[in-house]
């Protein structure tokens, strides 16, 4: 009988010790900062939103997913350093911390995760957003630069006004929706691209891919200068087109270039095997 | 004595010298000597640094230039300000003996964690990290192959830190050096076409994605 309440015993001192140790764990953190401040933000594991708070406050809320794992901060006057520290042998479970961020709204934020979700909105400070792994959703930012980066992550960058927009994505598919600046640029490997937007009024716009399918959406009311074509892929065009000239050969099926409207804005879509269209709304 | 005690006290074996009890483990220990004779090698191979320390003129004279341009320094009416030669060098004396001890501290640190050690798998050579800074694609190379010697060792130190992501490596490694070949192709056929010539680009910079992502080490 002794034997079994002893046996009952440490079976809930090691349950209570299982409970405690996968834990989540909460954590705030408070900075107060000046105008045009710097945050980085780096978590191995786990995802990480951005968006605006009130006043000079950074607010970090960090969820810690086990022990194994800590959150480093440091401030020095504008800039605040925020890291996750993995303590010892740490998978993508135990090494996971959850972030969500308010900043003024006029911060530089740049954020690393390899998995989680990289999030920002509301912002016009300068966005940097790099992850292998990670998915990356930016929102509703303006007057800024937002330069992408991922491996295999997808990139979504929503109503983006006046960027200076950077997209590097090896494998992931990038969407652009109401995406618009004096330089919109995404170059992929085998990633699909997709762009939907009026290309704004005086930008460069630069669509490269080697294999992955490039589509480009625009009103009939836009206007732009575009040239597109595809080495091995096919190119289709929607829009009727003022024919201009181009210094390559341009071959049916593969390539067309030519203006739509008063050519405000220049569009370049290339692509090696990718397939490319460009369609109207 | 053993292994373990004797790497945890290296440093100072190095420095200030060794007790008998050291001696004695070093003349048993092929390993613990071995260690030993290599941060004597990185020690006196880093001293000599200090004869490459002093730059040539030209040197000053382009850091001067570029500053120039930049606004950072400007003409004085007693004429330009040139770097102070005398200082240089004794930037560079001292800096050659500093280099030394990082060195060696950076190889024990190294040693006791166990990253050189024969089972920790791929070494990069010393030359590695010049020549990944500026990865090259093998011509001719055919697309299903992963790679050249550098994406070889690339996707050594992957696997060696994050097994399960090798693969996923090994193909992007080998779509953008498919992505590399075409865009040179394509560039070449037409050495006019500026467009062609800026894909090129955009083709390495893919590269260096790839390689900069993997070689990150606050990611994993």
């Amino acid at each position: 009988m002794a034997i079994a309440r002893r046996a009952q015993l440490v079976s809930m001192v090691i349950l209570a010790t299982a409970i405690y140790a996968s834990a989540e764990v909460r954590k705030e953190f408070r900075f107060t900062v000046g105008p045009r401040s710097v945050i980085s933000i780096t978590n191995q594991y786990g995802p990480i939103s951005v968006k605006p708070g009130v006043g000079t406050q950074v607010i970090v809320t960090a969820v810690l997913h086990s022990d194994q794992v800590e959150v480093d901060h440091t401030q020095s006057g504008n800039r605040v350093d925020i890291l996750s520290h993995l303590l010892s042998q740490t998978d993508a479970d135990t090494g996971r911390v959850d972030y969500e961020v308010s900043v003024p709204a006029d911060a530089s934020v740049a954020m690393r995760s390899s998995t989680g979700l990289l999030h920002a909105e509301g912002l016009h400070g300068d966005v940097t957003l790099e992850g292998s792994q990670a998915n990356v959703e930016v929102r509703d930012i303006a007057n800024a630069h937002v330069h992408v980066r991922t491996l295999n992550g997808s990139v979504s960058l929503n109503n983006i006004r006046n960027g200076h927009v950077e997209v590097t994505s090896v494998g992931g598919d990038v969407v652009l929706n109401a995406v618009n600046g004096p330089l919109v640029q995404v170059n992929s490997t085998s990633g699909k691209i997709h762009y939907e937007g009026d290309f704004g009024s005086s930008g460069e716009y630069m669509l490269t891919s080697h294999s992955g399918d490039i589509e480009a959406s625009a009103p009939t009311d836009a206007s732009f200068d575009v040239t597109a074509r595809s080495v091995r892929g096919k190119v289709e065009n929607d829009f009727l087109l003022e024919p201009k000239h181009t210094p390559f050969v341009v071959r049916a099926g593969s390539a067309f270039a030519g203006t739509m409207n008063k050519a405000a804005s220049s569009v370049r879509l290339f692509s090696f095997s990718g397939k490319i269209h460009l369609k109207k709304r | 004595m053993n292994c373990t005690e004797f790497q945890e006290i290296l440093p100072e074996v190095f420095e200030a010298g060794r007790t008998a009890e050291q001696a004695a483990h070093l003349k048993s220990c092929p390993r613990c000597s071995g260690l030993l004779a290599d941060l004597d090698l990185i020690a006196r191979e880093a001293r000599q640094l200090q004869e490459l320390a002093e730059p040539s003129p030209r040197v000053w004279n382009s850091i001067e230039i570029e500053l120039r341009r930049e606004g950072v320094i400007h003409e004085l009416p007693g004429g330009p300000v040139v770097a102070p030669r005398a200082r240089s060098w004794n930037l560079g004396a001292w800096l050659a003996p500093v280099a030394a001890l990082v060195l060696v501290a950076f190889a024990i640190g190294v040693y006791q964690r166990g990253w050189l050690s024969p089972q920790s798998a791929p070494q990069l050579t010393a030359t590695a990290p010049a020549q990944i800074s500026n990865p090259q694609p093998a011509k001719n190379q055919p697309a299903n192959q992963p790679a050249n010697n550098e994406d070889q060792q690339l996707l050594a130190a992957v696997a060696s830190r994050s097994p399960a992501m090798r693969a996923q490596y090994a193909s992007n490694l080998q779509n953008v050096n498919a992505y590399i070949r075409d865009a040179e192709e394509s560039a070449q056929a037409d050495p006019n076409d500026e467009e062609a010539q800026q894909i090129v680009m955009d083709a390495y910079e893919q590269r260096a994605a790839v390689y900069e992502m993997a070689l990150d080490r606050s990611l994993p």
